[in-house]
């Protein structure tokens, strides 16, 4: 089978430094691509692996790779079994402990402070949340590794820079401080219980170990499904002879605010100003394969009231992001996407759809008229004196689809760009008079870099320049560890398999 | 899944799969004589029994509008309707399956009712539902309540279609043999799992009681995530809810009671209604005594565990 090298499959850029993570390690670069740092997973073996400094122990549990538990996940409809194999979860077909690629789990979100001294990675498969200090140079410190108790599908930070929300594929969000000596502004009464934690008083820190107890006496059984229960709770309990209850909860300061019946996809936070009071609030927004968009208040001891559902998505929701209007009147727009055929906008105060934006007819401009479905894989935002754009890739098709956000806060097709590989990120490197992007790529067998810079140089052009990221530097270049190039997509493109089947024709 | 299992145990033994078949037909036979129109008979359970559990995890072959202004309630309620019927606008309803299709019964939804329930210009009601029985099963809470709340909608949302198609069938003969009284024109049941749906077919602040009746007790540690009641999924209850509004639940199960209560009142949307108002409101008796449930615990000298909960308005914020 075809190889290629481990790419860059996640570009993040901000103040002129570029951190970008392949497989399992961040490297970061100055804005000529000139190689800066580089942060390895840590490796089981205990050797030293990371240039950066020595990694404090992690808080917590060791992070430990497990199978997969049964109906451990929400949205286990029978396919989950190969969505779940993201970044090597999981344990896909033709899983090799041997193939050094995947032996640590591949980073799955970077996220970075807006004040740019902290960057976030998730690593999947064993559910871990990082923190980095960032001396604003490129060199990263870690601070913390926290394992959480279901997998974090996507993360957000507040307008504070201070706490961390983590949504999961469980459904939950949790609330972290960023930086674990620092503590939560949430009095511990107003955190919820987690369905999925074993039974316990709820608790900020983790707390007591319950010990289990007959759940069903004698005098409630009448049914042979009641009874059955009794008696396997009974022959559990002789056959362990003393009571273990595992208390699974995280042993940092975590709270649990918010949790839907289904697989986080997308969180973000915004901020909003209501036109009746003139009061500007903060918004938990939360998306689900569910087709749900749920707006939660902001207010961390108030995150259990939803303020309202941007309802209308007939397919999974996958990416949600707020863009600014061009004028810089009036609220963010959110803009919201995943297996549609169209990009929705939404007045998120009012919780009302302001407009669709056709997609799919775009994507088959450039993949051919068969296509019939599309997954949006990510929305990013950028403003210039020229107006508000809106960024889009869809997974597997190679092209960046770029959007003007209209004065009546719909979305405008603009043009198309067609890239010589499917996009798996797309960062913003400069703003003001040039725009300047940065896409990472699949990487083809030909060997191109998997790294492109897409500008325009001078506000008359109407081409976009593409120049591949030459040459990378010793230990950042692609290079020896080799990955099969269907196993290498099964990581990359998970995002269609949350589509839910209709067979009714 | 279901069909290879299913198929497996037809081998095994050629006269149960026999009986199966003849079994099926009979049931199919009545349900069709059922769908008829002008059958005041009742329905008969036997008929229509599925089995207990259906995961609220998976997708099913649900159909359920994209927002609730896009729900037909006429469908449900043609009596309050207060506009004529539209030119059939056909709307996007959302489906979704499950590849299983258990004991040779088609997952879907009650066919009367599964593709006109959504569309794109409903007609008006009158009035909208305000009192909602989740897990309905049978629908005997929902039958005692229409008379005692005649000026009200009530809904029964159940997941396990065969039980929804029983409950449907039963409203239809009622209406029809009360329809001099013009009696349950103010009761429907809806196919649903609310577990992930209630925003679809309620808007904010619409209903003043939710019912919550004997729900399964997911008895296993490992099960408790499916529990229809929950710290989270309780966001929802009181994001349907009208401030003020009640949460009724009842169940058997000491251990689920406990866990309700706990996981309502670790809420700060809900309040536990007082022992007093408990007794004074005259919801409880019916839930007591007029569940399916409620009944076949009362045979077996079981326990009634009762908790209301009263939801809050939401802080300043
Ligand atoms: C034990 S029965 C109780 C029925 C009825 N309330 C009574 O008291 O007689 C629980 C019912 O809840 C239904 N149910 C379970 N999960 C559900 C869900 N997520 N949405 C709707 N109904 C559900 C089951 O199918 C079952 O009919």
């Amino acid at each position: 089978m075809a190889a290629v090298d481990v790419p860059y499959h996640l570009v993040k850029a901000c103040r002129g430094i570029i951190f970008a993570a392949r497989g399992s390690d961040i490297h970061s670069f100055n804005s000529s691509f000139e190689h800066i740092s580089t942060w390895k997973y840590p490796s089981a073996k205990g050797e030293t692996q990371s240039e950066a400094q020595s990694s404090p122990a992690p808080e917590g549990p060791p992070a430990k790779r497990r199978k997969l538990e049964e109906g451990e996940e929400p949205a286990s409809n029978g396919r989950e079994a190969s969505s779940a194999n993201v970044n090597g979860q999981g344990k896909p077909k033709g899983w090799q402990d041997s193939n050094p690629a995947l032996e640590t789990p591949w980073i799955q979100g970077l996220y970075i402070t807006s004040d740019g001294h902290h960057v976030v990675a998730i690593t999947n498969s064993d559910k871990t949340i990082w923190v980095f200090e960032h001396d604003g140079a490129g060199n990263l410190k870690q601070l913390s590794q926290r394992p959480m108790p279901k997998r974090p599908c996507a993360l957000a930070i507040m307008p504070d820079d201070r706490v961390l929300l983590s949504a999961d594929k469980f459904g939950d969000v949790y609330a972290l401080p960023l930086t674990p000596s620092d503590h939560l502004p949430i009095p511990s009464q107003h955190t919820l219980i987690s369905r999925s934690v074993t039974p316990g008083t709820p608790s900020t820190t983790g707390g007591s170990t319950p010990i289990p107890r007959l759940k069903a006496d004698e005098t409630v059984v009448h049914t042979k499904r009641n009874l059955k229960a009794l008696e396997n709770q009974k022959k559990a309990a002789l056959e362990r002879k003393q009571p273990i209850a595992q208390d699974n909860r995280p042993q940092f300061e975590h709270a649990l605010l918010l949790g839907h019946v289904s697989m986080l996809t997308a969180i973000c936070v915004a901020q909003a100003t209501s036109p009746v009071d003139g009061k500007t609030r903060t918004y938990i927004l939360t998306g689900d394969r569910d087709e749900h968009i749920r707006v939660s208040r902001g207010a961390l001891a108030q995150a259990h009231v939803i303020e309202g559902f941007c309802m209308g998505h007939e397919e999974f929701v996958s990416r949600l992001c707020m863009v600014k209007p061009a004028s810089g009147q009036g609220n963010d727009v959110l803009v919201s996407g995943g297996g549609d055929d169209d990009l929705y906008s939404w007045d998120l105060v009012h919780n009302k759809l302001v407009g669709k934006a056709p997609l799919l007819p775009r994507v088959q401009e450039v993949v051919g008229e068969e296509a019939n479905k599309l997954a949006v894989t990510r929305i990013v935002a950028q403003k210039d004196e020229k107006g508000s754009w809106v960024w889009v890739i869809c997974e597997r098709v190679p092209a960046l689809f770029r959007y003007q956000l209209q004065e009546d806060s719909t979305l405008r097709h603009s043009e198309t760009i067609k890239i010589p590989g499917n996009p798996l990120d797309v960062a913003i490197l400069g703003t003001s008079s040039s725009t300047r992007l940065l896409v990472a790529m699949e990487p083809s067998e030909q060997g191109f870099s998997s790294l492109l810079v897409v500008e325009k140089a001078s506000e008359g052009e109407t081409d976009w320049k593409q120049t591949p990221v030459p040459n990378l530097p010793e230990g950042s270049a692609p290079g020896g560890v080799k990955i099969g190039a269907e196993e290498l997509r099964k990581i990359l493109y998970t995002t269609e398999s949350l589509r839910k089947l209709t067979d009714f024709d | 899944m279901g069909n290879a299992k299913q198929n497996k145990q037809s081998q095994k033994n050629g006269d149960s799969a026999k009986a199966k078949r003849d079994r099926r037909q009979k049931r199919e036979e009545y349900r069709a004589a059922m769908k008829q129109e002008g059958v005041a008979e009742l329905p008969r359970k036997k008929f229509y029994r599925q089995r207990a559990h259906a995961n609220p995890f998976s997708d099913h072959r649900l159909v359920y509008p994209p927002h609730p202004d896009m729900m037909d309630w006429s469908v449900l309620y043609p009596d309050y309707a207060v506009d004529e019927p539209k030119e059939d606008t056909p709307a996007p309803a959302q489906e979704s399956s499950e590849q299983s299709v258990q004991e040779g019964q088609q997952e879907t939804s009650p066919e009367s009712q599964s593709q006109s329930i959504v569309s794109l210009n409903p007609r008006k009601l009158s009035k909208q539902v305000e009192v909602a029985d989740i897990g309905c099963g049978f629908g005997g809470l929902l039958v005692a309540l229409a008379p005692l709340m005649p000026d009200t909608l009530i809904l029964g949302l159940e997941i396990r279609v065969s039980v929804t198609q029983f409950v449907e069938d039963r409203i239809k003969a009622l209406r029809l043999k009360h329809k001099d009284t013009q009696a349950y024109r103010n009761v429907g049941v809806l196919r649903a799992n609310t577990m992930k749906f209630l925003p679809n077919f309620f808007h904010k602040g619409q209903l003043t009681k939710i019912f919550i009746c004997f729900p399964d007790p997911h008895f296993k540690a490992r099960k408790h995530k499916q529990r229809i009641v929950s710290t989270t999924l309780n966001s929802e209850y009181a994001y349907v809810m009208r401030p003020g509004g009640v949460v009724y639940t009842i169940t058997d199960v000491l251990d689920l009671h406990e866990w309700m209560v706990q996981h309502f009142t670790a809420h700060p949307s809900f309040e536990r209604v007082s022992e007093e108002e408990v007794e004074n409101d005259p919801c409880v008796g019916v839930m007591k005594t007029e569940t399916e449930e409620g009944k076949k615990v009362e045979r077996n000298k079981g326990n009634k565990y009762v908790a209301l909960f009263r939801r809050l308005p939401d802080p300043e914020w």
